[in-house]
């Protein structure tokens, strides 16, 4: 894992976490945990971190589905105060056409405060924005 | 809890005038029900006399809670239930049933311990620094939850019980860990299986696909009321986790497990039923 600061000077207020797991269910409560652990960090609510590791876990599980044998998943943070942006993608070659249809899904499109799927260049990515409900943000 | 009186029933004590220990206890126990219940007795008088009825006992309490050990629970914590279950036995004693008190208290006293067991179960040994921790996020969430209108947030949290936020986050880390056994048990009941389908009828604009529910309907058919209604408060109505715990009256962290655990179960049911 790699905790890189933008802004190397002053005191992060933006940073960029990377996690790269192999593509496999196993490791879906790693992501849901470190999650958790961020936006721990980042004055998200109780609520708001239930919110995250649910839907971190419905993302892992819709990109896994597609992933190519033997291939690994990244799971990338953007961190912000009171925002997160989880991006979590996986190696398809099978080009698989989204099913926005899914019951995981909408759970997700619930959770997130944006939800995007994209299938460019080869790889299959669902990207969420969750922003904290504690006021300020 | 008030310290433990000394013990004194060591097998040293040989019965006097005649009287068996047991029968002294059962003597003495009558003449404090009489001092507790008479109508003339002070306030002060009665609070003694329950004090004193409460230590008369504990041997009772510390006898049943002997039956639960090596199970993993310390013994002193089994005794401090137990001896909420004697002291809910005495304030509810009738003494006219012609019933001998220990006969009447000992289920009580073994339910106290049996339910202590049901409720602090725990899937894996946690630490407990932080099943205690566990606790504290949970009230300190629950008073949270009401000053602030809103789930608090881990810094809250910390400031609240006085602790740093990454104890917060190892102590949501380890209520994970706690079992999930037997909550289906207790469910409040009010409504039937069909009900609650039948009432997302009328207020669903959350659900924007119909074809969704009709593939997911036979799902939630078949889960337990409870997980059903949490499940549907929270896709459907859009309900946050801390507001779903209200409604129910379970805590947050209740409902964050029912939910994981259900949609889990659906997950696994959709990809078995559908498979690619």
């Amino acid at each position: 894992m790699s905790v890189t600061s933008q802004s190397s000077g002053e005191r992060t207020d933006r940073a960029e976490v990377e996690l790269r797991v192999p593509a496999d269910s196993a490791y879906a409560s790693v992501l849901r945990t470190t999650t958790a652990g961020l936006a721990a960090r980042l004055d998200f609510t109780i609520d708001d971190i239930e919110d995250l590791r649910i839907a971190v876990g419905e993302a892992n599980a819709m990109v896994l589905e597609h992933a190519d044998a033997g291939s690994d998943l990244l799971c990338r943070f953007h961190l912000a105060p009171g925002r997160m942006v989880v991006s979590v993608s996986v190696a398809a070659a099978t080009q698989p056409v989204p099913d926005l249809d899914s019951f995981a899904w909408q759970v997700l499109t619930t959770l997130a405060s944006e939800a995007d799927i994209s299938t460019a260049d080869g790889r299959f990515a669902i990207e969420m924005t969750m922003t904290s409900s504690a006021a300020g943000f | 809890m008030t310290g433990l009186p000394a013990r004194d029933d060591g097998p040293a004590e040989a019965p006097t005038e005649g009287l068996t220990r047991t029968e002294i206890t059962r003597r003495r126990s009558a003449e404090l029900f009489g001092e507790l219940r008479g109508d003339i007795a002070s306030e002060a008088a009665r609070t003694h006399a329950r004090d004193a009825l409460v230590h008369l006992h504990l041997p009772l309490v510390e006898h049943c809670a002997r039956r639960f050990r090596n199970r993993g629970e310390p013994f002193e914590d089994l005794v401090q239930v137990g001896t909420i279950g004697l002291i809910k036995s005495i304030d509810r004693f009738d003494t006219e049933r012609g019933v001998e008190f220990s006969t009447y208290a000992t289920p009580t006293i073994i339910g106290e311990i049996k339910r202590y067991f049901r409720d602090k179960g725990w899937a894996i040994r946690v630490p407990r620094r932080l099943q205690e921790l566990r606790m504290q996020i949970g009230s300190a969430t629950a008073e949270l939850t009401q000053t602030l209108g809103r789930s608090p947030t881990p810094r809250e949290l910390a400031e609240a019980i006085g602790c740093s936020v990454e104890e917060i986050v190892e102590g949501l880390e380890s209520s994970n860990a706690y079992s999930t056994l037997s909550l289906d048990a207790t469910d409040d009941s009010d409504d039937g299986g069909s009900s609650m389908l039948d009432a997302i009828g009328i207020d669903d604009e959350g659900l924007e696909h119909v074809e969704i529910r009709e593939s997911i309907k036979p799902l939630l058919e078949k889960l337990p009321p409870r997980e059903k209604k949490i499940l549907l408060l929270r896709f459907f109505k859009n309900m946050t986790q801390s507001q779903i715990a209200a409604e129910i009256g379970v805590s947050q962290m209740h409902v964050s497990r029912l939910l994981n655990r259900t949609l889990e179960q659906l997950r696994s049911s959709l990809e078995s039923a559908e498979p690619e």
